[in-house]
C-alpha cells in the first residue's frame, strides 16, 4: 500500500515537471466557463474617435469646442468634434507622447488636444475628428451584438512601448526609456505564469519575423514595430530559449489551431499591417479583426472562449473622460475595448473602470495565477461583461463590408386579397357553370 | 357426335353467354372501376417515396416565395415574394406554412393537383367520347411517366395543368352546350391557368386555333369577349398585386420577361423529342397519333379541340429558345385522350361485333376471351351465334388492340416505377425530380455555420436549395454580372476574389451536377478553394453503380471553408 502511495506520488511529480506543451493543451481548470482568451491588441485610437457617438455610451459631450489656444484667452477659437471625411482635415499620426499626452490632459482640464498637436508642427484640428458607424460599420455592428466597455483606459500616459508592457507584465518595464541593448531581463510576464502553471498559451504575430528582436531593434524601420508589440521579444529569454519561444508564432498559426484543435488557452495577438495605425486604413483593421472572429466562430472553440479586442493607445485623439491617476505613470486616455463571446451580454455597454493590467486580472483570477505587480493586483476585472447564467449563444458571422441586402417586404395582405380574389372569382364563374348545367340536366330529366 | 350430346353443348354453350353477360359490368360501372384504378396507382405512384430527396433549385423557390407571403422568418428575406412567376399555387402553400415550413407540404398539394387532373380528364373524355375514353385516358394519365414526375414536385407546372384542362373541359362542354356560360367559364379558368404560371398564355392561342378551325362550334363576338373579359378579371391579380404590394415586384417582373424573351437558348432543339417524348410514352404519342389516322374518317371538332390543346403549346415551346423539362405538361392530358380515343375505338368496334356479350371494352382479361373467339371461329360458334354478325368478326384484331391497350398501361408503369424510385445519379435535369444530397447539405448548413455565414456555389441552382433549407444566403459564381444576360431574380457575386479576400464568403460550395453543367466556373471555384486555405468540412455522396456491379459512393457535393 506505502509503495503503491509512493508511485502514485511520483507520477504526479512528474506530470508536474513536465512543460506544458508536453502535455498537450488539454483544458486547465478555469474560475469561468471561458477555457480561451483571445486578446487582439490594435494601435491608437480613443473611445471618442471610434465611439464617442455610439447610443448610449459615455461618448462626445454636446457642444463641446475645443480651443485652439487654451493659453491665450483672448484667442476665442474653438474646434468642435467633427466626422472625419466632412471636411479638408487629413487623417495622419497624430502624435502620442507622453509629453503631447501632458498637454492634452492640461492638467485635467481637457482643453489642449488641439494646442498639443499644433506644438507638434501638426494640423490639430486633426484631434477632433471622430469616425462613426459609417466608417466602422463592423466594431458598431460587434457592440450592438455584444460588449462595448466606455470606461476602459490606457495604463500609461505615453505611447505603444510602456502600454504594451503593461499589458503583459503590468508594469511600464523594467527600464523606462529607451530599451536596454542587453534586452529585458526577469521581469515577470503573464506568460511566466501560465508556463508554470501549466496552462497552454501562444504570442500569434501577424507577418512574424523571428530575426526582428530587441537586439536587431534600430536596424528594421517601420518593421522593429514587431518589437515594440510583441513585447517577449525584448527579452533575452524569451528569443534565445527555444521553449519560450516556440510559443512566439506566425499568425498563420493560429487559423491551423483553431482547425486542429490545438488553440491554447491565453492568445495574444498583435496585427502588422493591418494595426489601424493612423493614418492606415480602419477598413483593413476591421477585416483583418473579422477574419479572426469568424475563425473562432466557426470553430468548435467559440463556445468557451472570450475575444477581447483593444487599442494599445490614445493615439493623440480627442477624449474628453478625464483618466483616473492610479499612479505616476496613468492611467491615459480611454481606448475602444469590445468583448466577443458566447457568453458575452448582448448589446451591453460596460461602464467598469478598466485598462490593460485587467487583462491580467482576468487571467489571473480564470486560471488562478499570482498577480504580477502592484497594478493588476488592483485592477478590475470586466467579469460583469459576462452572463454565465445564459447558455453559450450561438455565433453571429458579421461581415466588415458586406451588408446583407434587405429585401423589401411586399405587403402581405395585398398578395393575399389579390390572390384570394382570383380564387373566389375563377370558382365562382366556373362553380355558376357548373352549377346551371347540373340544374338544367336534372330539369331536363323532370320533364321527360 | 350425336343431335343429343350436341344440344347438351349448346344448351351449355348459352348458359356460359348468360353468365358471361351477368358478369360483364355496365360502361358506366366499369369505367368507373378503372378511374378508381387510375386514382390509386396514380396516387401511389405519386406518393411513393415522395419525400426521399429534398426539393430542387425551382422547388426551393417556390416553396421560399411561399414562405415569404407567409412571412416565414428566416426565408422571408432569403426569398423575395415577387421573381419570375404568379403565386396562385405559391398562395396555396403560404396558407399551409402558416403552420410550419415543411417541404413535403408542397409536394402534397402537387399530388393533389396531378390527381385532379386525372379526375378531370376523366370528365373530359366521358363528355367527348363516353366514360370509357375518359376512364382509358385518365388511367394513361396517372400512369405516365411524365405526368408522374411533374407533379410529384412542388413545380408550378403542375396545378396549371389542372387549370388548363379544366379550362379543355369547359370549352368541350361549350362544343356540346353552346351555352355561352361554358365559354366564360372557359376564359375564367384560362385566367387561372396563367395565374398559376404566365405560359399558360399559349392556350389563348389554342382556343383560338380551335374556334378557327372548327367552323361546326360557332362563338359570338359577344361572349368571346365577356369570355375574354372574365379571364381578365381573374388573371387581373398578378399586375395588380405587382403595383400595390411594393417589394420591388413590378421592376423584377418586367425585368424577367425582358430577360426571358432575350436569353439564349438553354437546350438544343431536340430537347423535347428526345427528352419529353420518351417521358409521355412513345406508345401513347403513337397510339393517339396512329389513332388519328385510322379514324380520320370520324374526325369532328372533338379531335380539333385535342389537337388544338396539344399542338399549339408544343410548336410554341418548340420554338421559343427557352427549354424546360416540364414545360410540355399541359399537352399530356389532350395526348392521353387521344389514345384512349384510338384504343377504345377500336375496341368499340369489336363491340359492335359481339353485341350480345357486350364486350364493348377492355379489361376481360385475354384468357377469358380466348375460348369465346375460337368459338366463334367455329362451325359450332356460327351455328350458336345466328343473326350473321360472327361472320364479319375479327376478333383476333381486337384482342390485339386490347393487348395494345394493356401494353401501353404496362410499359408506362414500368417507366413510371423506374423512374420514381430514388437512384443515385451524378447528373440532374432540372424538373425531373430532387437533388440527391442537396437537403442534407443545406440542412448541415443550417446546424454547423455560424449565423451571418455566407456561401459561394457554382451556380444559382444549389444556391436556391442551400438558401432553403441552410437559411443562409448563398450566391451562385456563374450568375453574370451583367444584367443583360442574367436572370433578374439572381444577385450576382461582384468581384468574387475581393469578397474572398475580404472574408465576405465564409464557405463554399462544389456540386457535381452544377459542375457538369458549368465545368468552367466549377473549375474557378476549386481554385478559390484552393487559393483562400479551403478546407473540406462537409461532403455529400451518393451511391453510384461502378464497374463490376460494384457500388461506390461518389461525393456529389462538397463544402468548403474558406478564409484570406
Amino acid at each position: 500500500m506505502k509503495r503503491m502511495f509512493l508511485l502514485a506520488v511520483l507520477i504526479t511529480a512528474l506530470a508536474g515537471a513536465l512543460p506544458a506543451s508536453a502535455r498537450g493543451n488539454a483544458p486547465a481548470r478555469t474560475a469561468t466557463p471561458i477555457k480561451h482568451l483571445i486578446n487582439v491588441m490594435q494601435e491608437n485610437h480613443s473611445f471618442d474617435n471610434y465611439f464617442g457617438t455610439y447610443p448610449g455610451v459615455d461618448g462626445i459631450p454636446a457642444g463641446v469646442c475645443v480651443p485652439v489656444n487654451p493659453f491665450d484667452k483672448h484667442d476665442r477659437r474653438c474646434v468642435r468634434p467633427f466626422h472625419i471625411g466632412d471636411n479638408d482635415v487629413q487623417p495622419a499620426d497624430l502624435d502620442h507622447s507622453a509629453a503631447t499626452n501632458r498637454l492634452q490632459l492640461d492638467g485635467g482640464a481637457l482643453d489642449g488636444f488641439v494646442y498639443a498637436l499644433n506644438q507638434r508642427g501638426q494640423d490639430g484640428r486633426l484631434a477632433m475628428g471622430y469616425y462613426d458607424g459609417r466608417d466602422l460599420p463592423y466594431y458598431w455592428e460587434m457592440a450592438r451584438q455584444y460588449v462595448l466597455f466606455d470606461r476602459f483606459f490606457s495604463s500609461d500616459h505615453s505611447g505603444s512601448d510602456e502600454n504594451h508592457m503593461y499589458w503583459v507584465t503590468g508594469t511600464a518595464g523594467e527600464h523606462r526609456g529607451p530599451l536596454p541593448t542587453e534586452g529585458y531581463g526577469n521581469l515577470p510576464t503573464i506568460f511566466d505564469r501560465l508556463e508554470a502553471k501549466g496552462v497552454s498559451w501562444k504570442f500569434y504575430v501577424q507577418n512574424y519575423d523571428p530575426k526582428i528582436t530587441y537586439r536587431a531593434k534600430g536596424e528594421l524601420g517601420n518593421r522593429e514595430s514587431q518589437v515594440i508589440w510583441v513585447p517577449l521579444l525584448k527579452y533575452a529569454r524569451y528569443v534565445d530559449d527555444p521553449k519560450l519561444s516556440s510559443h512566439i508564432v506566425d499568425l498563420g498559426q493560429y487559423y491551423k489551431d483553431l482547425q486542429d484543435g490545438t488553440l491554447p488557452a491565453v492568445a495574444y495577438i498583435v496585427p502588422s499591417g493591418a494595426s489601424e495605425h493612423p493614418p492606415s486604413s480602419i477598413m483593413s483593421g476591421q477585416r483583418f479583426v473579422n477574419s479572426l472572429l469568424r475563425a473562432l466562430m466557426q470553430s468548435d472553440y467559440w463556445k468557451d472562449s472570450a475575444f477581447l479586442l483593444n487599442y494599445d493607445d490614445w493615439g493623440g485623439w480627442y477624449d474628453h473622460v478625464n483618466p483616473p491617476q492610479v499612479d505616476k505613470h496613468g492611467y491615459g486616455f480611454r481606448t475602444p475595448a469590445l468583448l466577443i463571446s458566447a457568453y458575452a451580454k448582448r448589446g451591453y455597454i460596460d461602464h467598469t473602470q478598466l485598462d490593460y493590467t485587467s487583462i491580467l486580472k482576468f487571467i489571473e483570477h480564470n486560471w488562478g495565477l499570482e498577480p504580477l505587480a502592484s497594478r493588476d493586483a488592483r485592477a478590475n476585472n470586466f467579469l460583469d461583461a459576462f452572463d454565465f447564467s445564459q447558455p453559450p449563444r450561438s455565433p453571429q458571422l458579421i461581415s466588415p463590408e458586406f451588408r446583407t441586402p434587405t429585401q423589401p417586404q411586399a405587403r402581405r395582405w395585398v398578395l393575399y386579397g389579390a390572390y384570394g380574389t382570383a380564387w373566389s372569382l375563377g370558382g365562382l364563374i366556373i362553380g355558376w357553370e357548373l352549377f346551371r348545367s347540373t340544374r338544367s340536366r336534372v330539369r331536363s330529366r323532370g320533364g321527360g | 357426335m350425336t343431335i343429343g350430346s350436341n344440344a347438351i353443348l349448346d344448351s351449355t354453350l348459352v348458359r356460359v353467354r348468360d353468365r358471361l353477360i351477368s358478369l360483364v359490368p355496365g360502361e358506366r360501372a366499369l369505367s368507373l372501376a378503372i378511374v378508381v384504378v387510375a386514382l390509386l396507382v396514380g396516387g401511389f405512384l405519386r406518393l411513393w417515396h415522395l419525400n426521399t430527396l429534398g426539393y430542387n433549385s425551382d422547388e426551393a423557390v417556390y416553396a421560399g416565395q411561399s414562405a415569404a407571403i407567409a412571412g416565414v422568418p428566416g426565408l422571408r428575406d432569403l426569398f423575395p415574394v415577387f421573381r419570375a412567376h404568379p403565386l396562385l399555387f405559391q398562395f396555396v402553400l403560404a396558407l399551409v406554412y402558416h403552420y410550419g415550413v415543411s417541404d413535403i407540404a408542397g409536394r402534397l398539394v402537387a399530388v393533389v393537383a396531378g390527381l385532379l387532373t386525372v379526375l378531370v380528364v376523366y370528365r373530359t373524355g366521358s363528355l367527348l367520347y363516353g366514360p370509357m375514353t375518359g376512364a382509358v385516358g385518365a388511367l394513361l394519365l396517372a400512369c405516365m411517366p411524365y405526368h408522374a414526375t411533374v407533379s410529384r414536385q412542388f413545380l408550378l407546372d403542375g396545378p396549371m395543368t389542372l387549370c388548363s384542362t379544366c379550362a379543355l373541359y369547359l370549352l368541350a362542354r361549350y362544343g356540346l352546350s353552346r351555352r355561352p356560360g361554358a365559354l366564360y367559364a372557359t376564359g375564367a379558368a384560362i385566367g387561372m391557368t396563367a395565374l398559376a404560371k404566365e405560359t399558360g398564355m399559349i392556350l389563348i392561342v389554342a382556343v383560338y386555333a380551335f374556334f378557327a378551325l372548327s367552323h361546326e362550334i360557332p362563338a359570338k363576338s359577344r361572349d368571346l369577349a365577356l369570355a375574354s373579359l372574365a379571364m381578365f378579371l381573374v388573371l387581373a391579380p398578378f399586375p395588380a398585386s405587382l403595383m400595390l404590394a411594393g417589394g420591388g415586384g413590378t421592376s423584377r417582373a418586367h425585368q424577367y420577361l425582358v430577360w426571358q424573351f432575350l436569353r439564349r437558348p438553354n437546350h438544343t432543339w431536340d430537347f423535347y423529342p428526345t427528352m419529353v417524348t420518351p417521358a409521355i410514352g412513345l406508345l401513347v404519342v403513337l397510339v393517339a397519333a396512329v389513332g388519328l389516322w385510322l379514324l380520320r374518317r370520324e374526325r369532328s371538332w372533338r379531335e380539333k379541340l385535342l389537337l388544338s390543346w396539344v399542338l399549339v403549346p408544343a410548336v410554341f415551346f418548340q420554338l421559343w429558345p427557352t427549354k424546360g423539362f416540364q414545360y410540355l405538361l399541359p399537352i399530356t392530358p389532350p395526348l392521353a385522350l387521344l389514345a384512349a380515343r384510338a384504343i377504345c375505338a377500336g375496341i368499340g368496334e369489336a363491340s359492335r361485333s359481339y353485341p350480345a356479350l357486350k364486350l364493348r371494352w377492355l379489361p376481360l382479361p385475354i384468357p377469358l376471351l380466348r375460348p369465346v373467339a375460337a368459338l366463334a371461329r367455329s362451325e359450332r360458334g356460327r351455328s350458336l351465334f345466328r343473326g350473321g354478325r360472327l361472320t364479319q368478326i375479327t376478333p383476333r384484331g381486337d384482342l390485339i388492340r386490347l393487348a395494345a391497350g394493356c401494353l401501353i398501361v404496362i410499359s408506362l408503369l414500368l417507366a413510371s416505377w423506374n423512374t420514381i424510385n430514388t437512384s443515385a445519379a451524378d447528373s440532374f435535369l432540372a424538373g425531373s425530380g430532387g437533388v440527391p444530397g442537396g437537403r442534407a447539405a443545406g440542412l448541415w448548413v443550417r446546424t454547423h455555420t455560424p449565423a451571418g455565414s455566407r456561401l459561394m456555389t457554382i451556380g444559382p441552382s444549389m444556391a436556391n436549395i442551400i438558401e432553403f433549407y441552410g437559411r443562409k444566403p448563398a450566391y451562385g459564381l456563374a450568375v453574370s454580372p451583367n444584367p443583360l444576360t442574367r436572370n433578374p431574380s439572381y444577385e450576382p457575386i461582384l468581384n468574387p476574389e475581393l469578397q474572398l479576400r475580404r472574408g465576405s464568403f465564409q464557405y463554399v460550395v462544389w456540386d457535381v451536377y452544377s459542375a457538369n453543367r458549368s465545368p468552367f466556373f466549377a473549375s474557378k471555384l476549386l481554385a478559390y478553394v484552393r487559393k483562400y486555405h479551403g478546407v473540406a468540412v462537409h461532403n455529400e455522396s451518393v451511391p453510384i453503380k461502378a464497374s463490376g456491379h460494384r457500388t461506390v459512393l461518389k461525393p456529389v457535393i462538397v463544402i468548403y471553408e474558406v478564409r484570406p
